[in-house]
């Protein structure tokens, strides 16, 4: 019924349009004008629009840092993530003005020069040294942002080097949880392969590699000691997931038949966090970051960061298989 | 002396099967259009749960059925939206649409030519498009759905039905639907690239193409150039999910067995999609950028400023944006070093961009501007590729692409820089040339309100974007109300879905004034912006060979706008001088400096 | 509708003549670009490990001379047709068509011979070497396919006389499609031989 009502509404609304639009033609006819013709009186309207859009698109924007600018993400919680950060701001500081002004002269151009017939416009092709000059600012400030990303970059994708004091954790996704297996005193992981799936091996672990002996397993919330460095291996069993911990600005693909890697430091624990957000109930995440199916939006881990006397008596009480 | 024919051809090769260019622009138009509403309709449907996570809305059970049980939505059927949103977005209004009608309007008619080089192959890419565009919406009513795994189908997901329903006949009908879609698109370059090459009028040279003309060509080049390895990479996953081969899929545990693949990598799928996807979004951008250089041009009545560095700079889009793939692929556990070359290669992009921006900019500066609805749209165009490039500065950065990759922040990039910009360039060309398209003049007032109405609200959609990114919020979630970190985002989400259904309305005006004005809306003149360029020298009615007798000759650039002489007159007493006005005694052209 | 001068209606056939080549050539850009797509896949494949040689059935070698002896068969009947030569014509066309379907023989050859030595397009048993090594063949036996339709066009337009010396446009296209079939034959071939073989 209210279908039927609806439809019909819409036609009716079409129809009385569409007449509205065909008296608006003929009325323009009779006083020997053309519809299509923009009026004075029209043009000038849009350009102060335009320029009134300008102002208007400004306070939308300076209005969406007050409003939200302080539920972005906390302050670094790792090392690396520092170095992130700051070149984060600069960028931002820097198209910020970009952004501005550009937009500025856009719609300040559009506003003045709204059509005059008693002005000409000027005749002005080119000029080969505008051009150049912003062609080369550009790619001085370009040149600037990508040497700068590439050594963060550079720094950040380095594996742990052995010799370093470090934790190794293979982080397994799945559709749709997480398995992480802690390397045990001898440092390291031993094999896995998806043939040895089976019962509650739910990451293939195998368990005839003496190097797994000692590899603790754990599920629904890690743990990680603050100010040591970790290194994580990430693998998948199904499809591509991806491992993104937002709060330490790490993020790396879990690709099923590839192992790949990330580290980082952690430099705060979660109490420290918890100050400095004003929120008890706050917690490091793991997420899930790669579309891997219907369950994709809740495939989680808590991580714990905390003082290295509280992660030792943590680990001590995980499992093996 | 001549002979006349009477030409009287039947409804079907008129309509149907014409191979008239200008009929296939049109038709091009319309199946994009339809598309593009049905893509709309997806993303406010998806606004819906997402502004209103779990909220039942009976009105909508009504025509999405299963989909939409007890009227909320369920996850898998939400993915599957958004992936056939993206799909149809990005490959049928945007590619088909956008580059399939303009290129087809305007080629022959701004260089001279009859019609295009081939009129039987354009007729055949317009079919194969509307066949493949048939079989993507057939797609959405098989079993287990339409494909659900992103419109990038990344395997082993859109590989494996048990991984996600969406991935069986949906994701099957998705890769034959596509493929088809591949080669009309292929079709259609060849024609646009011999065309442009081998049938310009006399005087015609290179250096007095319209913008558009180039940016088409480019464009068509690009297509050539990428879209084949795209077939190849759906050619390799349908055999891995139909013909068990491993080209991509390997030590796959799934189901509670563990499957026969074994040597594959997902990651040569992600190298093959991208090395299409990246020059595809310069497909869609290119068209709308060169449309908004002719609109900027003629409806400020001056010529386009740098018309060689505009060349230049599509060239250098063109070329780079062959080497930066890989800046989709930084988190794939690539070799580090392949990562910075890729920040380098795609950080250099951004200077032709901002040549483009700034050439722009200074061809408005001291013009005499006229805002048409063509005019409002490409103004917008400008703001939003400022807004939505500037963005793409922190994505390019491998180490800053860290934290934002996959999240709202790239939603919010590249939905400003595709689905406002190059859009805005399509409603551009499509106020500019209706009377070309239709013979009729469309609604400047409901073009404006139109223009408003998208600008405010689609800002609006997408601009808080960037600050839901930068919170960490990861895209292609169905809710976000598992994670207690998300909850004071909320309020964001709804904001946003308000500004979509304003947006989504505001077509609806779009859609009536096109419709109304190509049946009834005042009769056009044959040249109703005073414009320079040759298709407004051939009649409003359309016809086989586009001129009455001879192909008009060219003896100057198109952008001869408020051209001056020694006193400050206009030579030939109007601000504009067409392409076929001979040069003056000592008159030079302005295209060859 | 409006009458029409001529000149706006006899183009058809100018743009035949001018058009057609020019848009074979791009469409062979774009082939050539699907199989460097293939090909990268190949090489970025072995990227994580070495591939497990398979030796080339000799039948592939076989299908190397017969399609480079077509080529210089069918080029000859084309000087033939611009010499007015109809008859030379028309038995080159035939003789290319039939080594043409000869090629495609082998190929089937080969692959029954891979088939019998253990190495399959899919399935549990398959690697990824032995499924590129059918695919790419059999890519270029799809696009060949093409090149037989054209050449039985060809076959039929040279017995009804249709070229001259003057317009062998027709003639030439598929010449060229048919070259490039060779070309594209024999860089797939020594590129199987390379990393596969």
């Amino acid at each position: 019924m209210m279908t039927i009502i609806v439809v019909i509404a819409v036609i009716l609304v079409v129809i009385t349009a569409s007449q509205l639009l065909k008296l608006a033609e003929l009325r323009a006819k009779s006083k020997g004008e053309l519809i299509y013709e923009l009026t004075q009186k029209e043009n000038k309207m849009q350009g102060l629009l335009l320029l009134l859009f300008f102002f208007a698109f400004m306070g939308f924007f300076v209005w969406q840092i007050v409003a939200w600018g302080d539920r972005i993400l906390p302050v670094s919680a790792s090392e690396h993530g520092e170095d992130t950060d700051f070149l984060m701001s600069l960028t931002l500081y820097i198209i910020t003005p970009v952004f501005i002004i550009t937009n500025a002269l856009l719609f300040w151009f559009s506003y003045k020069y709204a059509y005059d017939p008693k002005r000409k416009a000027l005749f002005f092709s080119h000029s080969n040294k505008l051009e150049m000059v912003w062609t080369i600012a550009p790619a001085l400030v370009l040149t600037v942002l990508i040497l700068m990303g590439l050594n963060n970059w550079n720094k950040i994708t380095t594996p742990i080097a052995q010799e370093e004091e470090h934790i190794l954790i293979e982080l397994t996704a799945m559709q749709f949880n997480w398995t992480a297996r802690y390397a045990g005193e001898d440092k390291k992981l031993g094999r896995s392969h998806v043939t040895l799936i089976e019962g509650v091996n739910g990451t293939g672990v195998d368990t005839l590699d003496p190097s797994s002996k000692d590899d603790k397993i754990v599920k629904g919330e890690f743990h990680l000691p603050v100010g040591v460095p970790v290194q994580f291996v990430f693998r998948s069993l199904d499809v591509i997931h991806s491992a993104f911990f937002p709060h330490f600005r790490s993020q790396m693909n879990c690709v099923p038949g590839v192992v790949t890697q990330f580290n980082f430091v952690p430099s705060r624990t979660t109490e420290e966090m918890r100050d400095i957000t004003n929120n008890e109930d706050f917690n490091y995440i793991l997420l899930c970051n790669k579309i891997c199916g219907a369950a994709h939006y809740n495939m989680q881990m808590d991580i714990i960061v905390e003082s290295q006397e509280d992660y030792d008596i943590w680990l001590a009480e995980q499992k093996g298989l | 002396m001549s002979t006349h024919q009477h030409h009287t051809k039947d409804f079907l090769f008129t309509y149907v099967f014409s191979t008239d260019h200008k009929m296939i622009a049109k038709q091009f138009l319309i199946t994009g259009f339809l598309m593009g509403f049905v893509g709309l309709i997806m993303s406010t449907l998806f606004r819906l749960q997402l502004g209103w996570p779990g909220q039942s809305f009976e009105m909508i059970e009504l025509f999405m059925g299963s989909w939409q049980e007890d009227g909320v939505m369920a996850p898998d059927k939400y993915l599957s939206l958004v992936t056939m949103h993206g799909t149809i977005m990005v490959f049928f209004l945007l590619t088909a649409g956008l580059s399939g009608t303009f290129s087809n309007l305007l080629i022959p008619l701004q260089i001279g030519a009859r019609d295009m080089a081939s009129g039987v192959l354009n007729m055949l890419s317009y079919w194969f498009f509307f066949i493949s565009s048939v079989i993507m919406l057939c797609s959405l009513f098989v079993e287990g759905g339409a494909a659900s795994a992103g419109w990038t189908i990344y395997p082993p997901l859109s590989a494996l039905p048990q991984a996600i329903p969406g991935s069986g006949a949906g994701m099957t009908l998705w890769l034959i639907s596509m493929s088809i879609f591949i080669m009309s698109s292929l079709i259609g370059s060849l024609n646009y690239i011999v065309t442009i090459l081998n049938m310009r009028t006399k005087g015609m040279s290179m250096t007095r193409l319209p913008l558009t003309i180039w940016a088409f060509f480019l464009t068509a080049i690009l297509g050539v150039l990428s879209f084949p390895v795209l077939l190849a990479a759906a050619l390799l996953l349908v055999f891995d999910r139909s013909f068990g081969t491993s080209f991509y899929l390997s030590d796959i545990y799934i189901g509670g067995q563990v499957l026969d693949h074994t040597g594959g990598s997902p990651i040569l799928f992600e190298h093959l999609f991208w090395f299409l996807g990246h020059p595809e979004v310069y497909i869609v951008l290119l068209p709308a950028l060169g449309i908004t250089s002719e609109v900027i041009s003629s409806m400020t009545r001056k010529p386009i400023f740098g018309y060689r560095a505009m060349i230049g700079s599509m060239m250098a889009i063109a070329f780079l944006s062959f080497i930066v793939w890989g800046h989709h692929m930084f988190l794939t556990g690539m070799n580090p070093f392949l990562g910075s070359v890729f920040t380098f290669t795609t950080l250099l992009i951004a200077i032709p961009s901002a040549v483009k921006v700034f050439n722009y900019l200074t061809t408005l500066w001291k013009g005499n501007i006229k805002f048409t609805p063509a005019t409002l749209f490409s103004i917008g165009l400008v703001s939003t590729f400022i807004t939505g490039g500037v963005t793409g500065l922190i994505l390019g950065n491998n180490a800053l692409d860290i934290n934002v990759h996959d999240t709202y922040f790239v939603i919010g990039h590249f939905h400003i820089v595709m689905g406002l910009s190059a859009i805005f360039g399509m409603f551009a060309g499509v106020y500019h040339w209706f009377p070309k398209l239709f013979g009729r003049m469309i609604n400047n007032k409901l073009g404006s309100m139109h223009f408003w109405i998208t600008i405010v609200s689609s800002y609006g959609v997408f601009f808080p974007m960037h600050f839901l990114g930068l919170a960490g919020v990861p895209r292609r979630y169905y809710t976000w109300s598992e994670f207690p970190m998300f909850e004071n985002m909320i309020d964001i989400n709804e904001l946003i879905s308000v500004f979509a259904i304003a947006a989504m309305i505001g077509q609806l005006i779009f859609f009536f004034n096109f419709v109304y004005s190509a049946f009834r809306g005042p009769k056009a003149p044959m040249n109703p912006w005073k414009a320079n360029t040759l298709e407004w020298t051939s009649p409003v009615e359309h016809f086989h060979g586009n001129w009455y007798g001879e192909i008009p000759e060219v003896y100057r650039w198109p952008y001869d706008y408020s051209k001056v002489d020694k006193n400050g007159d206009f030579i030939y007493g109007e601000d504009f001088i067409p392409q076929t006005t001979p040069l003056g005694e000592n008159e030079k052209d302005g295209g060859a400096h | 509708m409006p009458t029409i001068v001529s000149d706006n209606t006899h183009y058809k056939d100018e743009f035949r003549r001018k058009n057609s080549k020019p848009l074979l050539w791009i469409a062979m850009v774009s082939i050539v670009m699907f199989f460097g797509g293939v090909t990268s896949a190949v090489i970025v494949s072995q990227g994580g490990g070495g591939f497990i040689a398979i030796p080339m059935p000799i039948e592939f070698t076989i299908s190397t001379i017969v399609i480079l002896v077509s080529s210089l068969v069918f080029h000859y009947g084309f000087i033939a047709i611009k010499k007015g030569n109809y008859n030379l014509a028309k038995m080159s066309v035939l003789i290319t068509l039939i080594l043409g379907l000869f090629f495609v023989l082998t190929q089937y050859l080969g692959w029954v011979s891979l088939h019998d030595n253990g190495f399959y397009l899919a399935g549990k048993e398959s690697t990824q070497e032995s499924s590129f090594l059918y695919l790419i063949t059999g890519l270029h036996v799809v696009h060949l396919i093409g090149g037989l339709l054209s050449l039985i066009v060809v076959l039929i337009k040279t017995f009804k006389k249709k070229y001259n010396a003057e317009d062998t446009v027709g003639m030439q296209v598929s010449l060229t499609y048919w070259h490039f079939l060779g070309g594209l034959w024999i860089y797939l071939f020594f590129f199987l031989r390379y990393s596969i073989a």
